[in-house]
């Protein structure tokens, strides 16, 4: 099947995906509660997009498109009042983070669906490890082209991202040192990683995609796990390196800031991308995800080193005449105020030594996402 | 060599009677659980029945107190699990829960009660029995649980209602030993201590356990990481005790794992099932349980104890079905849960076991208990099993 026609979209509106943990509120393990969180939630209209992930213990929830971040924020809010509603009749607790502190992956059970029993079939242990739980952020794009400029211009941002929304320090009961470990997860996939250097969409789909499906190896956008990819039917790019983050607010901010950005180079003030600004790419992407604010950037250009943490003030504050015209100042600060205080995974980490028991982490999370 | 230092054959046998069995129970709930898909617990109590002192004899007849504490031990441990999994939060979030609760086992208790007294049973051996009935074996639901890896809210919902029927049961059950001893001794004295004392202080003995044990283990979380072995020195302590001081062993055992999870907003891992140790004592326990139970009782009890398992079954699955909708679940997964509600045996044979301890029997005075009792040590597990597969919460039939 060819690749379908790109349809374009008012650009800079943005949509929020949010992939759930649903755990026990008994003993805060991961539970096989999408089936009946469903169910339960037929009963009445959910302000939002719900639907299954592979595995019983996910559930993912999506906004419609919005411009700016109050509309967004207030959405993400009734879609978690909704959640908590049915969560609370089912002893279900419902909370972000990029992985569930200790649970362990043979007992995930594969959510009946045949697409995710097929995946299931291929990929064997790493469907179960992938039990892994992301933001992902749509951005709505006039033009194909344009969506392959911003695809490619935004590499160098790529870190930040994963670095604010990091919530994903421990693995299997133990600190794995990384503040995302989640994204080690996707990076297993063979069709992880970056898009291939395109910028013409007629190139990307005769050269690259075409080519891909002749290959036999992949039948639809679906089959990339890529960091940023293009989804040609809502007419977005869609940013897929975040970890869920541990509140709604976060997320809204998260979505917020990558839409100021866009705006900002869309007016091409900057050198354009180039496939030799890739070659930092991974040590970048590294750095954030083992160190997040603490980790030091290359950048792409000039190969100077930089904090990433000062990266992101300075991006902020170039940003705020964008943040204004958009009406997003609040979400700007909340990215700030992320840089000062310290990432969800730092505060995950903080309530482990505080309360000495890997089960806190879950708890507190529970309360962060219901605040 | 002298004859003198040759052990003597009958002693040998009396000496390794239970070992052997135990050998030979868990070999068969091996075979039983991989050949052909059943629970393991159901092989253990095949094995406990053939070889009781009723049938085969390789057990021996004397009623053993030691065993009659293993098996309370055993059944401490699935108990203490059992309310560590208790969120008491989820009642207060979800009142119908509750009142599914109190519903099923009130019309267990109703239908059964009615069900003997038509047969023609003493009221009060009919109301003794009936609040036994309204209990559903934790340690049956939760074996079966484990062993399937399930979890959802039939899952969810068996461990609860299992746990608050046990408690309802036991309340209902002491109150009424209670008012039998004032109506046989006419002493008030004796008859509030059978009842309200006897449960104060197993209350009381399980909830200042649960208060210091977790605090203590708190003071070792950091180097052992795993309190599986500190919680099971603590329940074996808990049932010890209420054992010794002729309380409830079942209600204490609860309790404390209700409130350990309680006092401390969130503990640090145990082994589900207490890991090999727990395996070990569940063998132990449903030999023992299927091992008092004999073939003559049987014989003469089995039609009276099918219909009381159908009445019994009626009542669960009516009560619960008809707050499915209304407390957050499918009518289908509601009737599975009550389909899940069948076990009984552990529970009621232990408690009865107890009572002989404090001096009533009440096992000769009951055949039809005993064949319901063992019609569902043997089938009650699979029940179970059905249920959690026909709602699709089984993670062992997906294969892994």
């Amino acid at each position: 099947m060819p690749l379908e026609p790109f349809s374009a979209s008012a650009a800079l509106t943005m949509g929020v995906e949010l992939e759930l943990q649903l755990v026990s509120l008994s003993d805060f393990d991961l539970v096989a509660g999408s089936p009946d969180m469903l169910e339960l939630l037929a009963r009445r209209p959910f302000p939002g997009t719900v639907v299954p992930e592979i595995t019983e213990s996910m559930i993912e929830v999506a906004t419609s498109v919005h411009t700016g971040f109050s509309g967004l924020l207030d959405q993400l809010r009734s879609i978690r009042d909704a959640l908590l509603w049915a969560g609370d009749r089912l002893n279900i607790g419902v909370c972000g983070g990029g992985t569930h502190p200790f649970q362990q992956w043979p007992e995930r059970r594969i959510f009946d669906k045949p697409r995710f029993r097929e995946v299931s079939q291929l990929y064997g242990y790493l469907t179960k490890q992938f039990n892994i739980y992301g933001q992902h952020v749509h951005i709505g794009c006039p033009g194909a082209d344009e969506a392959l400029f911003l695809l490619h211009a935004l590499n160098r941002y790529v870190p930040h991202f994963i670095a604010l929304s990091a919530s994903s320090p421990f693995v299997q009961a133990h600190d794995t040192l990384f503040n995302s470990a989640r994204l080690n997860s996707v990076f297993a996939f063979p069709l992880s990683g970056r898009a291939p250097f395109l910028l013409r969409w007629d190139e990307f789909t005769e050269r690259y995609f075409t080519k891909m499906e002749h290959t036999g190896v992949v039948r639809s956008m679906k089959d990339f796990y890529w960091d940023i990819r293009p989804k040609p039917e809502y007419g977005t790019i869609e940013l897929r390196v975040c970890d869920t983050p541990l509140s709604v607010e976060r997320a809204a901010a998260l979505a917020c800031y990558l839409q100021c950005l866009c705006k900002h180079l869309l007016e091409r003030s900057e050198p354009p991308p180039h496939e030799d600004d890739y070659l930092v790419y991974n040590y970048n992407r590294f750095q954030a995800c083992r160190f997040g604010l603490e980790g030091t950037l290359v950048h792409p250009k000039s190969c100077d080193h930089i904090p990433l943490r000062e990266d992101i003030l300075t991006t902020t504050r170039h940003l705020a005449r964008h943040a204004e015209q958009l009406r997003c100042t609040a979400a700007l600060e909340h990215i700030s105020a992320i840089c000062h205080q310290g990432s969800d995974a730092h505060f995950l980490r903080g309530e482990y030594a505080r309360r000495g028991v890997v089960e806190a982490m879950v708890d507190s999370a529970l309360q962060r996402f219901r605040a | 060599m002298t004859t003198r230092n040759m052990p003597d054959l009958q002693t040998l046998i009396a000496d390794i009677a239970w070992p052997v069995t135990i050998l030979l129970a868990w070999l068969t709930g091996e075979l039983v659980y991989q050949r052909l898909r059943l629970p393991r617990i159901s092989g253990y109590a095949l094995v406990g029945f053939v070889l009781a002192p009723g049938q085969t004899g390789l057990l021996p007849a004397e009623r053993s107190e030691t065993m009659l504490l293993m098996a309370n031990l055993a059944f401490g441990l699935i108990l203490f699990e059992c309310g560590y999994r208790i969120n008491l939060r989820w009642l207060r979030n979800n009142p119908w829960i509750a009142v599914t609760s109190v519903a099923e086992a009130s019309a267990t208790f109703a239908a059964v009660a009615w069900l003997l007294q038509w047969l023609g049973q003493p009221q009060s051996t009919a109301l003794l029995f009936a609040a036994l009935a309204m209990a559903t074996s934790p340690a049956t639901v939760l074996r079966v649980v484990n062993d399937q890896h399930s979890s959802g809210q039939v899952t969810e919902r068996i461990i609860h209602l299992s746990a608050l029927n046990c408690v309802l049961a036991v309340l209902t059950f002491k109150m009424l030993i209670g008012i039998t001893v004032f109506e046989t001794s006419g002493s008030h004295l004796g008859a509030l201590y059978s009842s309200v004392f006897v449960l104060a202080a197993t209350v009381a003995v399980a909830l200042a356990f649960g208060t210091l044990i977790p605090r203590i283990v708190g003071l070792t979380a950091r180097s052992t990481h795993d309190t599986t072995l500190a919680f099971a020195i603590a329940v074996i302590c808990v049932v010890a005790l209420t054992h010794g001081l002729k309380l409830s062993p079942i209600l204490g055992a609860l309790t404390f794992g209700v409130a350990a999870r309680h006092h401390r907003v969130v503990s640090s891992t145990s082994q589900r099932g207490f890991g090999p140790l727990g395996d070990l004592l569940a063998v132990l326990l449903f030999v023992f349980i299927a091992s008092t139970l004999h073939w003559r009782q049987l014989l003469a009890g089995a039609g009276i104890g099918l219909a009381i398992i159908a009445v019994r079954q009626l009542a669960k699955m009516a009560g619960i079905g008809v707050f499915a909708r209304v407390s957050g679940i499918s009518a289908r997964k509601g009737i599975l849960v009550g389909m899940a509600m069948a076990p009984m045996s552990a529970f009621v044979i232990l408690v009865m076991e107890q009572t002989r301890h404090i001096g009533i029997d009440l096992v000769d005075q009951l055949e039809p208990l005993a064949a319901a009792a063992f019609a569902l040590e043997i089938l009650g597990s699979i029940v179970v099993q059905r249920a959690l597969i026909w709602a699709g919460e089984s993670q062992r039939e997906q294969g892994g």
